[in-house]
């Protein structure tokens, strides 16, 4: 790094224009030069402005110039938000975030988002956490406080262990709403289970709260229910925009009491291994399909594996023998709703188009670049599948051992 | 010895040969009745053998003018036998008659053991390879016997050894030929083919007509078996149809599905039929398999399931399931019977009682009843392909000239570009139309040859209701299947309508000088092109006519397929075979598209969105596949302001 | 089968077709029915709580059912109660149901209601029971994308099965009109969600956009222009398939497929 001092205009102007959205970060990089005391007053430090010039004398430039220089680089760091104080919460919004994975789901952090819009100003957002968890991130998501409930008896599948632990909760700190996403993943079942362990009748797959209704989609999804909005809301994903504003403060709350424990009467023997091929191709997310530009199968077999992609294939491909009947993708097949669908050698008939035609992100791997399946992707690469897939497998490998180490 | 023998052996054979037709014809009985104009049917035999029938043996030049000789022969020399040795008739000129038709008789069996001598893998073996010999002998041993009587040679000539040679003969052909006739020889066709001619469960096929619809079930009546079980389920007539097979192999070698190498051989089929309705296994069935079914591992009995619940029956459902419902092989047959009758029976009970219609089958059955439509697809969407062509709405209009009947297709993204190709034409020429829109359903076509027939004829009454409620002169479709559904199946449930498919109503438009054609751009550039006939326009309902003239009006020359017209081979898309997806070791359409391929044509010219959507399923390289509506569309000359212009003198005319 | 001493019942409610919404069975519950089949064969008993006369579930029948019972109720009134006396007196060790009504609220409470009342255990989306002995049963049940975990439940259980249970078979039309709706009298208990909640036909839900919160000009012009680059598909022509391997594996992370 070179000693020169350079001259950065676009800082210096921020570093002037205190209207600047910048501004504040830029300024809160080290000791912050003033601030809001506690008791509504602008309090300041008069040593901390100004900078130790070249030749070892303070100065104080009001030009901006000195300043945003020497704070270049720190500015591009991440951006601090301003932080959000809950001292005395007038009242508490419980949310239950499933951690798939230890951490926060994007529907989780819709989930806060809804919450926060709840809890208002004098209000606090509670998060409770069973087990251990990998999110270092509930700050930013809007958790005033954080309840982790710890304990070898919520390990594995506990619902009815878990029921006891949110029965605590709702005893010690009584919250105004109960929140859990409605999922899959466990948050639409523990919510009911709540609900009917606490005689509430809850608003389910909520996907708007507007004022004191909410509304939520009923019956096999036609028709929506607009309702008051009951104490215990089970939300869908994007039922409200995540926190992206502010910080909070997260802090550790813990049970006063401790959590009975009840007999499970259910047992957990533990997942049992599922082999990627077999599971239905209408519930993948992530859908390798193959067509008749596939030459080599084996390792179209291979990339899905190393990808954890389901399989799928064109009616050709099936035609041919190279892929089950019941892997056929498209209007003679099944229709699918993978997020991503990775289409390789499929130059994609009609039929095949209708098929995806409710999949996010279509990518296709084609030699031919006129084909109706590039028309349809929304990033296609044009070469040899063979070479690509090789190249991928080998990707994916890499990528998840740095992942994994990464998360090490 | 002879005088006294010959009449012996004549009429024990004959008594015998009664009792057995007796005993058959009980056996045909234990199905379900089935009204039959009993001696009208018999009085009109005659006729049905030799003029309908012979019309479709004729194809083959070379069997029938076999068949004349040996039939007629054998007929000829059984009666005169009856006469001259039976009844002892000893007239010179009865003898010589006599030993004309064995000699006849004899010069037809020649060819028949000729063609025996390498016989085509269509054809049965085992009893069948003796037959010839059979003939030879009876004719033969008739011919020498009748020497004396004609005076050729003394009267008590030969030894005893030579009359018991002789007598021995006569003993082998009388019990092929006459036992053989009713207790199941090879001979049983002439006896029970012409009684299923006589009561023949489409009496309206004979004497040019043409009877192709499928016969509806009485829902109503809850003791009726729905669909056919077991072999008593059949109606009688259908039982006796069954054993009037000659196992000639027409069906099969006609049969797509068997080329397809899928486990359906129409003949081993109604052979097995024959099997349950006497009971045994089909070890002994002569002819080819099922692909890749072995013989011997399945039997059944006449109050036996035909396809077992568990276990191996007599037929397997795939076998069933394997079917297009083509109508090839009942094309081909020369005995007329109805294969995808039975076919269809027996769907009827696995969908109807079992609830067994395979892969997507319960699927599709299940978006009909929910929607209307085997895609279930949203109803209200039926007329999105339309949403910019402003068509009026018969709910509108409430008359109309023509009814455009739009079809499933609506929903299918390829088909639309001919429903629109359609709709351009009959724009063009100002034809007075109307569509149902979201009144329409489906036909009902898939549902009743999946064997739903319940769901068929809810679908049909709700039809048939909705066009009630409007005036119109006649129905314009451009799917064969719901042309032929409507203008055949609807009848009987109170629904007759004039039902036109799009390339006859062109072809009548053209006719008519209503619409203006250039020439097409192919033909410009000298492109050959062939036509695919679909089965439902074609075979069943006669069109072969009026595609091939609005083609040739195009200025393009079809290049026919070697088979084409009433042999055209299925696509593969019929009888709801698409969904029922039987694997085999080849798909049909690739081979139709071989057969395409072979004539060197860059395009082939469609009129059915099944054959489009199975053709175009074909693996690129291909020619290309149009509907004969987008090749009309594209060659049509349309003078808007010709026409805008006399209209406009017209007016001014008017005016001064 | 060791199953067949087991004793069964499914629930079952009418449902609708997701996009003609005409009456028809509901197709979780048609689940249910099916895995109650696989396992009690004609022993299931199958209870529905509403109309005897609704068409739709004859559906049911025609799976194999020689009859069903019918708890008969008027349309806007609460199943629970009829449903939970009804079990009580079932004397069934297992009762299976689907996740959700297709009709109605659909809010899938009630197997956690009815669980909560009888005190029996509950499994969500159970998949598959694997065996049954000495009053426990083994079973699977289905987890997000395709997974599975095994439990061990004590008997009686309430299971309510979703689609990921083996999937129902044909409904065929003679058993379904030889098939007896046995209706029965329960006492009709209305239910207060409709006095103060609307139905209403859906609503689609927009689709989440991007939203870029840009506090620059620079970002916001840059978030602009790469929306409008990514209206049609970006085509990677004559790469090394390194080099199209990459940006692949790009979007599938940036879609967080790739786990």
């Amino acid at each position: 790094m070179s000693d020169i001092i350079r001259r950065d205009p676009r800082a210096e102007w921020i570093a002037r224009n205190r209207l600047h959205p910048l501004h504040a970060a830029m300024q809160q990089q080290g000791t912050p030069s003033s601030w809001m005391g506690p008791n509504g007053v602008l309090r300041k430090n008069p040593h901390a402005v100004g900078f130790i010039g070249p030749n070892g004398i303070k100065r104080i430039d009001r030009s901006g110039a000195q300043q945003a220089s020497g704070q270049r680089r720190a500015a591009a760091e991440a951006v601090q938000l301003p932080l959000h104080v809950v001292e005395q919460p007038s009242h508490i919004i419980c949310v239950v975030p499933d951690m798939v994975g230890g951490r926060l789901s994007s529907h989780d952090k819709d989930l806060l988002g809804l919450a926060r819009q709840l809890a208002g100003s004098g209000g606090a957002v509670l998060a409770v956490v069973f087990g251990e968890h990998k999110e270092s991130a509930f700050d930013t998501a809007g958790v005033d406080r954080l309840l982790q409930i710890e304990g070898s008896e919520y390990a594995g599948y506990a619902p009815e262990q878990r029921l006891q632990a949110l029965a605590a909760v709702e005893r010690q700190f009584v919250p105004r709403h109960w929140l859990l996403p409605d999922s899959r993943s466990g948050g639409g079942e523990l919510g009911r289970r709540l609900a009917a362990s606490l005689r509430e009748r809850p608003a389910t797959r909520v996907w708007q709260v507007a004022g004191e209704r909410c509304t939520g989609r009923a019956g096999a999804g036609r028709e929506d229910i607009n309702r008051p909005l009951p104490r215990l809301i089970l939300a869908s994903a994007e039922c409200a925009e995540p926190v992206s504003e502010t910080r909070h403060q997260a802090l550790a709350v813990s049970l006063d009491n401790g959590v009975a424990r009840c007999l499970p009467r259910i047992e957990d023997l533990g997942p049992v291994a599922v082999d990627p091929a077999a599971i239905p191709m209408a519930e993948a997310e992530f859908i390798l399909s193959g067509g008749n530009g596939v030459q080599d199968w084996a390792l179209f077999h291979k990339a899905a594996a190393a990808l954890g992609a389901t399989e799928g294939a064109s009616r050709v491909a099936v035609d041919d023998g190279h892929m089950p009947r019941a892997r056929q993708v498209g209007a003679t097949g099944t229709w699918v709703t993978a997020r991503v669908y990775l289409a390789v050698g499929i130059s994609g008939a009609i039929q095949h188009l209708q098929g995806i035609g409710a999949c996010d992100k279509v990518v296709a791997i084609n030699l031919d670049p006129g084909c109706d399946m590039i028309k349809r992707a929304d990033l296609s690469v044009i070469g040899d599948s063979s070479a690509i897939l090789q190249a991928l497998i080998e990707l994916a490998e890499a990528y998840r051992n740095g992942g994994a180490r990464d998360a090490a | 010895m002879l005088n006294t023998l010959l009449p012996i052996l004549l009429f024990a054979a004959l008594a015998l040969a009664v009792l057995g037709a007796l005993k058959r014809f009980l056996m045909w009985r234990r199905g379900r009745p089935a009204k039959v104009e009993w001696l009208g049917g018999l009085m009109k035999m005659p006729r049905r053998y030799l003029v309908d029938l012979h019309h479709v043996v004729e194809r083959d030049k070379y069997m029938s003018k076999t068949h004349v000789a040996t039939a007629g022969g054998f007929v000829l020399s059984a009666v005169l036998a009856i006469a001259v040795h039976g009844f002892g008739l000893h007239n010179r000129i009865l003898g010589f008659a006599l030993l004309a038709a064995t000699v006849l008789m004899f010069v037809g069996a020649l060819f028949v053991a000729k063609r025996r001598r390498n016989p085509p893998s269509r054809l049965s073996k085992g009893p069948w390879m003796r037959l010839p010999k059979s003939l030879l002998m009876f004719s033969a041993s008739f011919f020498i016997a009748t020497l004396p009587v004609a005076g050729i040679l003394p009267e008590g000539m030969g030894s005893w050894i030579l009359g018991g040679v002789l007598a021995l003969g006569v003993a082998w052909g009388v019990s092929e030929l006459f036992l053989g006739m009713t207790w199941g020889g090879p001979m049983k066709h002439a006896f029970a083919g012409a009684l299923h001619l006589a009561w023949h469960r489409r009496a309206e096929r004979f004497g040019g007509g043409r009877s192709t619809g499928l016969k509806a079930l009485d829902l109503d009546d809850e003791a009726a078996p729905l669909g056919v079980e077991k072999p008593t389920d059949f109606t009688w007539n259908q039982l006796l149809g069954f054993d009037a097979c000659v196992q000639c192999g027409k069906c099969e070698a006609m049969c797509p599905a068997f080329a397809a190498g899928q486990p359906l051989n129409p003949k081993k089929l109604i052979q097995d039929m024959v099997i349950g309705l006497a009971g045994g296994n089909d070890a002994k069935f002569a002819g080819s398999p099922y692909p890749g079914k072995p013989l011997g591992e399945h039997s059944g009995g006449p109050h036996l399931p035909i396809v077992a619940r568990e276990g191996q029956g007599l037929v397997d459902a795939e076998t069933l399931w394997s079917c297009t419902t083509c109508r090839a092989c009942v094309e081909e047959c020369p005995m007329m019977i109805e294969h995808v009758d039975a076919i269809v029976d027996m769907r009827r009970h696995l969908t109807l009682e079992r609830g067994a219609t395979p892969n997507k089958g319960a699927e599709v059955l299940d978006n009909l009843i929910a929607t209307d439509n085997p895609g279930g697809f949203a109803p209200g969407g039926r007329l999105n392909w339309a949403a910019d062509l402003d068509l009026p709405l018969l709910s509108d209009k409430k008359q109309t000239d023509v009814l455009f009947w739009v079809g499933d297709g609506a929903f299918d993204m390829r088909n639309q570009r001919t429903l629109r190709a359609f709709v351009k034409i009959l724009k063009a020429a100002k034809v007075d139309f109307a569509v149902l829109g979201l009144e329409e359903r489906d036909s009902g076509d898939v549902a009743r040859r999946l064997g739903d027939e319940a769901t068929f004829q809810q679908l049909a009454r709700r039809n048939i209701a909705t066009l009630n409620q409007y005036k119109f002169k006649r129905i314009v479709s451009c799917d064969p299947h719901s042309f032929h559904v409507l203008k055949n199946e609807y009848g009987e449930l109170g629904g007759n309508y004039e039902v036109l498919h799009h390339s006859t109503f062109i072809a009548t438009l053209l006719a008519g000088q209503n619409i203006a054609l250039g020439q097409h751009a192919l033909a410009q550039q000298g492109a050959a092109i062939t036509y695919h006939d679909p089965c439902y326009l074609g075979r069943y309902n006669g069109e072969y006519q009026a595609p091939r003239a609005v083609l040739k009006a195009l200025g393009l020359e079809v290049k026919e397929m070697e088979r084409s017209g009433f042999r055209s081979r299925c696509c593969g898309g019929g009888g709801g075979a698409p969904i029922t997806d039987i694997p085999g070791k080849q798909r049909i359409p690739d081979m139709r598209m071989a057969d395409i391929r072979e004539t060197g044509a860059e395009l082939v010219a469609v009129g059915c969105p099944q054959c489009t959507a199975m053709l175009e399923g074909v693996v690129a390289p291909r020619p290309e596949i149009k509907d004969i509506a987008e090749l009309v569309a594209e060659a049509l000359i349309e003078v808007p302001s010709e026409a805008k212009k006399s209209a406009a003198r017209r007016e001014t005319a008017e005016v001064n | 089968m060791p199953h067949n001493e087991l004793n069964v019942v499914a629930l079952v409610s009418v449902g609708a077709h997701p996009t003609s919404g005409r009456a028809r069975r509901a197709e979780q519950d048609a689940r249910a029915v099916e895995l109650g089949l696989r396992l009690a064969g004609s022993k299931l008993q199958v209870v529905h709580a509403g109309d005897p006369h609704a068409e739709a579930l004859r559906a049911y029948l025609g799976m194999g059912l020689d009859e069903l019972a019918v708890l008969e109720q008027g349309a806007g009134a609460d199943a629970l109660p009829a449903l939970g006396a009804y079990l009580s007196g079932a004397g069934a060790q297992l009762v299976l149901t689907g996740s959700q009504a297709e009709t109605g609220e659909g809010s899938g409470m009630l197997p956690y209601l009815l669980a909560e009342r009888l005190g029996w255990p509950l499994v969500v989306g159970l998949a598959e029971v694997e065996r049954v002995e000495d009053g426990f049963a083994q079973v699977l049940q289905a987890l997000p994308r395709g997974q599975r975990r095994r439990l061990r439940v004590r008997l009686p259980f309430l299971a309510s099965v979703d689609n990921a249970a083996p999937v129902a078979r044909q409904s065929a039309f003679g058993p379904a009109r030889r098939g007896q709706l046995r209706a029965e009298d329960v006492v009709v208990v209305d239910d207060a969600l409709l006095s103060e909640a609307q139905l209403q036909p859906a609503r689609p839900r927009p689709k989440r956009l991007k939203v870029i919160k840009a506090k620059t000009g620079a970002e916001r012009m840059k978030a602009a222009t790469a929306k409008a680059s990514g209206g049609t598909g970006q085509v990677l022509k004559d790469l090394p398939p390194q080099a199209g391997a990459e940006a692949i594996l790009k979007l599938l992370v940036e879609e967080g497929v790739l786990r």
